[in-house]
Formats: C-alpha cells, sequence, structure tokens
C-alpha cells in the first residue's frame, strides 16, 4: 500500500502579525479545502493510503464533514483517509509525534501546509522521507505557494515512483542550535537573536530589537528577517554557505536597508556586517541576554549564564520540487 | 520591546493574585449558602483579564459576562465592594441589588458583568461609537465567552464594529466549555473562533490565554491600533476555567483529571512567578509580599461584607430606573 501523509497546521497564520502588519489569514475552512484538492491530486496518481493528525483547530473535523457532508452525485476521489491515533495536546509535540508516526508507517512523502515554524518542526522528525512544501503561515520563505491539487500530483508521482528523488528533491540546509551544551530544534531558514526580555506573542517585527541574524539562505523576493539578508547578499538555497548578519539601530555605520521583514511591514535595519555563514563552523552569539527567534517566532529566552551556538549544517530535510516533476510528467509530444 | 519593568510586573501579579484569591474564596463561602444567587469563577483565566486591562486607563470602557469578577477586578473595580455586592449587601458596588452577576461601576469603565449571553458586544459598541464621536480618545472591550461567539449579538457587533470602524476589541475568551458543551461540538471549525473576524474583514488574532505576556502584547497592540483609528479587531484568549459554569456544577462533562492537569502545568500564576523570578527582576520575595497583602485584603472583605447591612426596603425602587 502507497501512503503519503498530510501535517497540516490549523494554529499557524493567527498570531499578532494580523494586527500590525497586513499578514494574511488562511483561515481553517480554506485549509481544509486545500488537503481536499491535494488528496484529489494523489488518488490520481494512485496513492492508496493517506495519514493525517487529528487536531484540536478544526482541520481533521472539516475533512470528516466533508466525507459525511458529500454529494451523492460525485463519488469521493480520495486515497484511504486515516486519522493517527495519537493523544493531542494542541502542542507543538504533536506536530513531532504525528510525524514520527508517518515514518513509522512508512509514508514516502510528507506533504506540509504551514509557514516556516511548521516546516521546521516537521523536518525535525521526517528524517529521509521527503516534504512537499505548501505555504499556509505568514513568513513563508521556506514552503512556497503552489497550489496544492498540483502539489498533491506531484507528492503522488514521487510517491509511486514515477519520477527519481534524486532528480526532484533537494536536500536543504539547516541552522544547528546548541544552548549550554544542549542540542535543540534546528531552524531551516533563520536564527534571530534579539534583545527583547519576553517570547511573549512570538513574532518578531520590531526592528530595534533585533541584534544578529543567521541565515542558512537568503534568496531575492523572500519576505521575513531573510529578506535582510537577500537585499546585502543573496544566497541561493543550493549553495553551501548562508549569511551571518549583524545589526545595531543605533549604529551610524553599516548599510541600511528597507527590507521586508513581515507581510504588509516594510523597515530600515542597520546592517552593521554581513559575511557568508560557513557549513561546520559553530558560532557563538554576542549579546548577553535576549530572546531567540527560530524560523520567525520567538522560542527561547536566554542570559549571560547561558552558552548559545550556530552552526549552519548541511542534512537539512529532502523538499520536492513540484515544477520539475510536473515537467517531468509532460508527454512532450 | 515589552513595557514590562519590575513595576508593571508586579502590578501584573498583584491583579492576577487578586483575582485567584478572591474566586478561590468565593468558592469556600458559597458552600456555606450565605451568598445570595449564582456565582461563575473566573479562576484559571487571570492572564486574559489582566494582560487585556493593564492596557487600560478611566477613558476606556469594558463589558464583561456572567463570569465577571475577574474583569471588575482588572479594570479597578473596588475588591470589598465587590465581595459585598456578592452577599447582596448594600455597602455593595450596586448596593447589593445586582449580585455577582450585574457587578458594575461606570466611574471605572466597567459597564457590568453580564447575565446575559452575548450581551456585552452590542453595549461596547455603542460606547465605542460615543468614544469615537466625542474625541475622547478612548476605546472599548466586549469580553465574551465561547459560547457568546456563537450569540447573534455578537455577530452583528462584530459586523457593527467593521462598518462603523468603531475603537473596541472583543476579546473571546476561549475556555473549551459553553455551560457543559464542549466548543468543540458548537463553535464551527471544532472551537476557533479567531477566523470569525475574517468574515467582517477585521483582524483576529489567537493567543495562548495561560500566558500573561502573549496576551499583554497581542492585547496591547489590538488596543494602540484602535485607539489610533485602525479600528476593531477580535482577539481569541485560549484557557481553561478551574471551577464549573456555575458553582454546584459537578461537572461531569470534563475528563476527570483535566483541571488538576493543568493546574499542574498551565497555570497563569505560576507560569508568571517562574518567568519573572529566573531573570532576576522580580525577587521572589516581592511576590510573596503581594500574596500576604492580597490574603489579607480578600480576608477582610470577606469579614466586613458579612458585617454589612442589607439593603433596606425603603430601597427597594431607588437605583432601578435611570433619571436624567
Amino acid at each position: 500500500m502507497i501512503s503519503v501523509g498530510i501535517l497540516a497546521n490549523p494554529a499557524s497564520a493567527r498570531d499578532v502579525r494580523r494586527l500590525i502588519a497586513h499578514a494574511s489569514t488562511v483561515t481553517v475552512a480554506e485549509r481544509c479545502s486545500m488537503i481536499q484538492r491535494a488528496l484529489i491530486g494523489l488518488a490520481r496518481m494512485g496513492v492508496d493510503r493517506v495519514l493525517i493528525m487529528r487536531d484540536h483547530g478544526g482541520i481533521a473535523q472539516g475533512l470528516e464533514l466533508a466525507q459525511k457532508n458529500r454529494r451523492k452525485d460525485q463519488p469521493l476521489q480520495w486515497p484511504k483517509l486515516e486519522y493517527l491515533e495519537m493523544e493531542v495536546g494542541g502542542e507543538a509535540t504533536d506536530t513531532l509525534n504525528a510525524v514520527t508516526m508517518m515514518c513509522e508507517q512508512e509514508c514516502r512523502v510528507i506533504i506540509v501546509l504551514g509557514g516556516d515554524g511548521t516546516h521546521r518542526l516537521v523536518a525535525h522528525a521526517c528524517g529521509e522521507i521527503p516534504l512537499a512544501c505548501i505555504s499556509t503561515g505568514t513568513n513563508n520563505v521556506f514552503p512556497k505557494f503552489i497550489e496544492s491539487t498540483v502539489a498533491g500530483m506531484a507528492a503522488g508521482a514521487l510517491a509511486v515512483k514515477k519520477v527519481q528523488q534524486e532528480l526532484v528533491c533537494l536536500r536543504n540546509k539547516r541552522l544547528m542550535l546548541e544552548i549550554n551544551g544542549k542540542a535543540q530544534i534546528p531552524a531551516l531558514v533563520d536564527i534571530c537573536v534579539t534583545s527583547e526580555d519576553w517570547i511573549g506573542t512570538r513574532a518578531v517585527w520590531r526592528p530595534k530589537d533585533l541584534r544578529e541574524l543567521y541565515l542558512s539562505f537568503a534568496e531575492p523576493g523572500a519576505i521575513g528577517l531573510s529578506s535582510i539578508g537577500s537585499l546585502v547578499l543573496p544566497r541561493a538555497r543550493e549553495l553551501d554557505e548562508g549569511l551571518e548578519i549583524m545589526m545595531e539601530p543605533s549604529s551610524t555605520n553599516g548599510i541600511k536597508v528597507e527590507a521586508p521583514i513581515a507581510p504588509g511591514l516594510i523597515t530600515e535595519i542597520n546592517v552593521d556586517s554581513c559575511r557568508p555563514l560557513r557549513l561546520g563552523e559553530p558560532k557563538s552569539i554576542r549579546i548577553p541576554k535576549g530572546t531567540l527567534a527560530l524560523d520567525g517566532e520567538k522560542e527561547i529566552e536566554f542570559n549571560a549564564e547561558d552558552q548559545v551556538k550556530i552552526t549552519l549544517d548541511p542534512l537539512g530535510p529532502w523538499s520536492i520540487n513540484v515544477d520539475k516533476i510536473m515537467g517531468m510528467l509532460a508527454k512532450n509530444i | 520591546m515589552l513595557d514590562l519593568n519590575r513595576e508593571r510586573l508586579l502590578q501584573a501579579y498583584e491583579t492576577m493574585k487578586t483575582i485567584r484569591e478572591f474566586e478561590e474564596r468565593v468558592h469556600i463561602e458559597f458552600a456555606t449558602g450565605e451568598i445570595p444567587g449564582f456565582v461563575h469563577l473566573y479562576a484559571g483565566e487571570e492572564a486574559s483579564g489582566t494582560g487585556v486591562c493593564m492596557h487600560l486607563d478611566d477613558r476606556d470602557s469594558i463589558a464583561s459576562t456572567h463570569r465577571g469578577h475577574g474583569h471588575c477586578i482588572a479594570k479597578g473595580v473596588e475588591v470589598k465592594g465587590m465581595m459585598a455586592e456578592i452577599y447582596g449587601k448594600d455597602t455593595g458596588t450596586c448596593r447589593g441589588k445586582g449580585g455577582s452577576m450585574h457587578i458594575a461601576d461606570l466611574d471605572k469603565g466597567m459597564m457590568g458583568a453580564n447575565g446575559i449571553v452575548g450581551g456585552g458586544p452590542p453595549l461596547i459598541c455603542g460606547a465605542a461609537l460615543a468614544k469615537k464621536t466625542l474625541k475622547t480618545g478612548g476605546i472599548a472591550i466586549a469580553f465574551v465567552g465561547d459560547g457568546g461567539s456563537n450569540q447573534g449579538t455578537t455577530f452583528e457587533s462584530l459586523n457593527l464594529a467593521t462598518i462603523w470602524n468603531l475603537p473596541c476589541i472583543f476579546v473571546v475568551e476561549n475556555n473549551g466549555y459553553a455551560e457543559s458543551t464542549s466548543s468543540k461540538w458548537s463553535v464551527s471549525l471544532s472551537g476557533n473562533a479567531t477566523d470569525r473576524a475574517a468574515g467582517f474583514g477585521m483582524p483576529g488574532v489567537e493567543v495562548d490565554g495561560h500566558d500573561f505576556f502573549a496576551v499583554y502584547e497581542a492585547a496591547g497592540e489590538a488596543i494602540e491600533r484602535a485607539r489610533n483609528g485602525g479600528g476593531p479587531t477580535l482577539l481569541e484568549c485560549k484557557l481553561n476555567r478551574y471551577y464549573g459554569h456555575f458553582e454546584g456544577d459537578a461537572q461531569t462533562y470534563r475528563p476527570q483529571d483535566e483541571v488538576k492537569n493543568i493546574r499542574e502545568t498551565k497555570d497563569c500564576l505560576e507560569l508568571f512567578r517562574k518567568k519573572v523570578t529566573s531573570d532576576g527582576i522580580v525577587d521572589v520575595s516581592d511576590l510573596n509580599a503581594i500574596d500576604q497583602k492580597v490574603m489579607k485584603l480578600i480576608e477582610e472583605s470577606v469579614v466586613e461584607a458579612k458585617a454589612a447591612p442589607n439593603p433596606a426596603e425603603q430601597e427597594l425602587l431607588t437605583d432601578v430606573y435611570v433619571s436624567y
């Protein structure tokens, strides 16, 4: 039986950036609709079974209602949908547990609906299983805005081996984080050191609080903190290096960039220094106290007694190239 | 950066602690049978009311629910008067005539706890319109539960607030139960109210209602936006109540250890204490001193409430009608 997992975060794209900027809202209803479209794509490619997490956010409930209330004149064009048997607490650990179970049950691809933060968690648990990354978060740098029908088709094509993984997947970089010698869940795109004392709503948007930024890549056209890097020294996802950026709002030196650090929010950032971040070279952060934001969300408060090290690593998750897969499916008559 | 210096942190703790100890004491005293009517306790939800109301001043109004003690305290209503009101005494905030569900103090901008589910949102639309018209710079906030978020009055208010661009906030305190009905059954999309705002073109934000800092930061942004003409916001605080819908509710609809687990892992006061003392900004002794001060206040309020006189018979028809 060919199995694919779908991990959809119901909680992404609901934070304070809806207020302080013009960050979009992807409603739970729309996420349910996106999943249904992906299911149709998967079924058409021959995927037999899809595993999905029950959640407290309404996605699983929406899918169950869609199955129950479907039109009688239209057969359901889905693979067999199975809900993972697990405790759901409404926390990040739900994602880690769900992905672990998908791996154990031999899912060949995992379709992820979420922002950078969701993908970060999935990547930590997915091992070598490739990810189809669909953006539904706030700052969407790692995943792309792609139509989920097509993403389903592409993920399905890979799952049933119509295409070869080595030709259509990219091995991504990641930023390893160690605090007092203890490894934390790595980031996929950025780790930002801020001078803020509290995690609060977790969103990062005040430029005066940004001090250090470590990026695994910085592609032009990005939104979020990596746009700072892309406006100073762009670094493609495929390159074997990232960026290390120091910022000091009060400094009169450095380069000023107008960076779109959140949807609808463009701010002036004073970049004191920007240099390549090499693979395998650990960096110690410089400010004694503050918070660490991973992939755009403040996660960890630290103080002068904490030793914080960041290292760029080449062994991040595999992600599929939807355009490439669909191109390979062309008949080319 | 969040504007939370030592003084503000201590203020936050004192407010939350006062609410907690007030509710825990009412829980005990209600069992004696001396308190008339019903009480609906806010214990467990303190971070929400406190995190929102700390941004407010006397220009601002709030409207509450049947579960209103916490909102009253957070908005600055006098604790002894509140206790006397709950006991139905003449020294109460409303002369003993309203009881727990109708405590109001217009001088403090507290438009009242409210026995009508979903009764607050229309009131604050009116208050917000007045503030906008009179250019006071004030804003209005309605607290509503997950059950109240299903009421027609709430939907009408969301619509009106949007089309008139009113300076108001709708705070949905989603504790997961509308009386005894799980919000997963009764609120579409598994109990999430945030997405409803999008249907009105209003920003909707969800925060962890156990986390004072998250509530404080999000509420601060929503309030500043409203004050500056940016219009209304829906802020959903996901949280838990420790006691039943009403005192006397056996809570058979909740899993057996649910409250115990929440108290042990997500208690907002414990989370707050741990956070502020770990950085050394606040010392444990500061918080302990507040604990003692609060316990003394609550004890005095109960003693004084019990000793206060009942409203006199000749007061039966006073304070009933508005006179202009």
